[in-house]
């Protein structure tokens, strides 16, 4: 020990200095409203990558929200769980989710109200967005043979669940002895083709994957809730609706119009998949397309809350009025 | 987690030369594996749809290193990393010294920390996706809280380790409480700092890939679930292997810098517990 | 007196702790941060007996399997391997890498083999994960072994299984204790990540889903739950290691007061 500690030391506290360095890299970038020099207003709206979402991508590319004096973000999140709290706290401005997410939030007294429809489903069981897939040959001829086996769901306890669940009610089946497994959707497809889950709920666009993949589909779970199923909704938080009345009329409009675009050009919405989803071409022309309206179906809300109250999700009533516009 | 290396007996040149062998040794090993990986699905032992040829998989890797995605998640990572390893750092030698000084901090301290040490990181994941959702602070969260602990509880072993006689002579001799830290208190501790800085390196990575492939923040390991939910096989493969490679690096990294900065300092040096 | 004193010392900070958030929170009106009042009022009823046999008891269970499994393998393989210095050296840089692969991307890998759901994936996500720590641990202590006392044990014609306890397992302990440490905080943090992928039951799982369904003082209890399980999980760890480490510390202790 002949060299002095107390330099080796200086010199430690140098290393320790450089490893502090990437402090200085931080970066994390804050989603508030800003009133532009021209008097636009800059929003972050939460989405999730799939079909449903088609509209408010298209409405930004036609300029509706431009229009409105909007100047739109849109932000991808992990999945509509997620988006509901950065709603909440402010982090988005708007959101996506599906009806019973919100349903629970507002249970959960989430302080989240619904501005305009989302997407809805189909009339047509053999049509719609979303399918219980089984193998090929599979013994489960029809949804009340699902008793007593695993079933892969995106989110445990939540629309798909409780959908699922009518779908076998109403052909006769026991709900309460499926057993319901969590995978994100892309797994669903191949999780059920290897056999780790005896079938599986998915939406567009892995149906027609699963089915072009010779899967079988059982039928859709939300025609089997109602027909034309309000499934999801576009929302904000209940602080924001109070204090920018104006944009969030601004964004309705927008949205409203964007909307009633998108199922009146579905060949627009198949262009624009591709710009925002991973998915393939072949699918894409074979897609099942859901429904868009502006018009927010009430009595298909109240549906699905009694679904989930049926199925014993909410901790205390939902107020359905509250949670619309 | 090496202890100082046992010296093999022999002079200088048997024990190069026992190194080279070792070192072949080890390039063979991993030939090995490689090979198996390669003939295992080749052979058909094992389903090519679960583990493709370890040639396939270069190929892919090789592939990846031409896009700039795979650069993008790859800086994403690593910054991630080292940010949330600074700041551990940071704050795990400044309350380590500062706690470990004083005596009575430390005795306040000690359940407490013993309490929350152990409480695994990834218990807050859902706290931080409800707060942060899928943005980069939501992963820093969880590096910090893992890192920290690690570096603290060395840094506190290491004050601990100082000398009483030392720090009274310094005392006697009216150092200031500064001077005292710099240059009684932090040579100590250095050793055991250094041992806490190669733990916690580790540990950071891990808990930012995990809330990468777990809440979905950008990075490698957001890369890896997409892939593999994607059932790109190849790619899924060729992403462990870099982030494989990257645990390596920070594992040589950490441990040369340890030996850089404690050469002298060998002797008294223990993994401390 | 002095008993006393190390308590009122380790239990002050605590009972601060503790006040500050509950006074801090008690007006809570944010959705994320309740008040700790209501978080302790749901935390009964919301563990119950269902939830521990359905979900708590058997995520400790796919630990506590996978953890063994990861000991015994790790150890019997690291005495093998770092017995015969060939074999160490050809092995060494492919466990170093094994181990510095980050163990929660072994889930896809897993899952690529077993599925997502059931109980196998879950157990050998947690054995793979664990197994590192051990065994090179193991190798790194076999390998520090005193060469003369080997060689003094074989000259006693000391028998090689009474040779392998005696002299390696014994010599080795300490460095496969610190292993065993190392890999049971991992072995948590997998016990919850692998629930986090097609799960239906579980510690982790649950409180996932109290999270998406926006339940948050339960997610609350069983954030405080996890922490009293790693923390009870660490001072078990410790109990057993001091029973079996018993010699080495009176090694140390006569070295030092030597």
């Amino acid at each position: 020990m002949n060299r002095s500690p107390a330099r080796t030391a200086r010199r430690g506290l140098a290393t320790a200095l450089v490893l502090a360095l990437p402090l200085a890299l931080s970066a994390c970038g804050g989603g508030d409203t800003d009133e532009g020099a021209d008097g636009t207003t800059s929003i972050t709206v939460g989405v999730i990558p799939i079909v449903d979402v088609a509209p408010i991508y298209l409405g930004v590319e036609k300029g509706f929200f431009k229009e409105e004096g909007l100047d739109v973000e849109l932000e991808l999140a992990q999945g509509g769980a997620a988006i509901v709290p950065a709603v909440a706290s402010g982090q988005y401005q708007f959101g996506f989710s599906n009806t019973t997410s919100l349903l629970l939030a507002q249970t959960q007294d989430v302080p989240v109200k619904v501005v305009t429809a989302g997407v809805n489903a189909t009339e047509d069981p053999s049509a719609d967005m979303s399918g219980v897939l089984v193998k090929a040959g599979s013994d489960i001829k029809s949804p009340k043979d699902l008793e007593g086996k695993k079933v892969a769901v995106n989110t445990l306890k939540n629309i798909n669940t409780t959908t699922t669940n009518e779908l076998v009610r109403q052909d006769g089946g026991d709900p309460t002895k499926i057993e319901y497994v969590e995978l994100a959707f892309p797994e669903i497809g191949p999780a059920v083709e290897k056999g780790d889950v005896d079938a599986g709920q998915v939406v567009e666009p892995f149906l027609t994957i699963g089915t072009q993949a010779g899967m079988t589909d059982l039928g859709s779970n939300f025609v089997a809730a109602d027909p034309g199923l309000a499934v999801a909704e576009y929302f904000t938080s209940t602080s924001f609706a109070e204090s920018d009345a104006d944009t969030v009329e601004a964004f309705t409009t927008a949205m409203n119009e964007s909307l009633d675009y998108a199922q009146a050009h579905p060949d627009e919405v198949k262009k624009i998949l591709p710009t925002y989803t991973d998915i393939d071409e072949s699918v894409v022309a074979e897609l099942n397309m859901p429904q868009w309206t502006s018009e927010i179906d009430a009595e298909s809300i109240e549906k699905l809350a009694d679904l989930a109250d049926q199925d014993k999700l909410f901790a205390k009533d939902p107020d359905v009025d509250a949670l619309l516009p | 987690m090496t202890v100082a290396t046992v010296p093999v007996a022999g002079t200088r040149t048997e024990r190069v030369a026992g190194r080279g062998r070792d070192a072949t040794l080890g390039v063979l090993g991993l030939l090995v594996v490689v090979g198996l990986v390669e003939a295992l699905p080749r052979l058909g032992i094992v389903n090519d749809r679960y583990l493709p040829p370890a040639s396939a998989m270069f190929t892919e890797l090789a592939g990846q290193l031409g896009e700039a995605a795979f650069w993008t998640a790859l800086g994403d990572t690593l910054r991630g990393w080292a940010l949330g390893l600074a700041v551990a750092m940071a704050a795990g030698i400044v309350l380590g010294v500062l706690i470990g000084s004083v005596g009575i901090l430390r005795d306040l301290t000690a359940s407490t920390i013993e309490f929350l040490r152990p409480i695994p990181s990834v218990a807050l994941i859902p706290l931080v996706v409800l707060l942060y959702g899928s943005r980069p602070t939501s992963a820093l969260v969880l590096v910090v809280y893992a890192a920290f602990w690690q570096i603290l509880v060395q840094v506190l072993y290491g004050v601990a380790d100082v000398d009483p006689v030392v720090r009274d002579t310094a005392r006697s001799y009216r150092f200031s409480r500064l001077a005292i830290i710099r240059t009684v208190v932090w040579p100590t501790a250095l050793p055991y700092v250094m041992t806490g800085f190669r733990l916690a390196a580790s540990v950071a990575l891990i808990l930012e890939i995990t809330a990468e492939l777990i809440i979905g923040v950008p990075g490698l390991g957001k890369s890896i679930g997409v892939a593999q939910s994607s059932g790109a096989v190849e790619k899924t493969y060729a992403l462990v292997i870099v982030v494989g490679i990257i645990g390596v690096a920070v594992n040589l990294l950490a441990r040369a810098l340890e030996r850089r900065t404690l050469r002298w300092h060998v002797s008294v040096r223990r993994e401390a517990r | 007196m002095r008993l006393l004193t190390t308590l009122a010392y380790a239990l002050a900070l605590p009972i601060v702790l503790v006040v500050v958030w509950w006074f801090a929170s008690a007006g809570s009106e944010s959705v994320f941060w309740p008040p700790l009042s209501k978080i302790v009022g749901v935390f009964g009823e919301t563990w119950n007996a269902d939830r521990w046999t359905g979900d708590v008891l058997p995520s400790l269970a796919r630990l506590a399997v996978g953890y063994l499994v990861a000991l015994v393998l790790g150890v019997l393989l690291g005495v093998l391997i770092g017995l015969h210095r060939p074999v160490r050296a050809f092995c060494e840089p492919t466990l170093e890498f094994f181990r510095a692969v980050p163990p929660p991307v072994l889930v896809p890998v897993i899952a690529l083999f077993l599925g997502y759901t059931g109980d196998t994936s879950k157990v050998v996500t947690i054995a793979v994960g664990c197994v590192w720590p051990i065994l090179l641990n193991t190798v790194e202590g076999v390998r520090g072994l005193d060469e003369v006392m080997l060689d003094t044990a074989r000259c006693y014609r000391l028998s090689a299984w009474t040779r392998l306890r005696q002299v390696v397992l014994r010599g080795a302990s300490p460095q496969i204790a610190a292993g065993a440490r190392q890999a049971l905080s991992i072995g948590v943090i997998l016990m919850v990540i692998s629930e986090l992928f097609g799960a239906n039951r579980g510690l982790g799982a649950s409180i996932v889903q109290f999270q998406r369904s926006f339940a948050i003082p339960q997610m609350w209890t069983g954030i405080i739950l996890l922490g009293i399980l790693g923390f009870l999980l660490s001072v078990l760890f410790r109990l057993v290691e001091h029973y079996a480490l018993a010699w080495y510390r009176g090694l140390r202790q006569a070295d030092r007061g030597a």
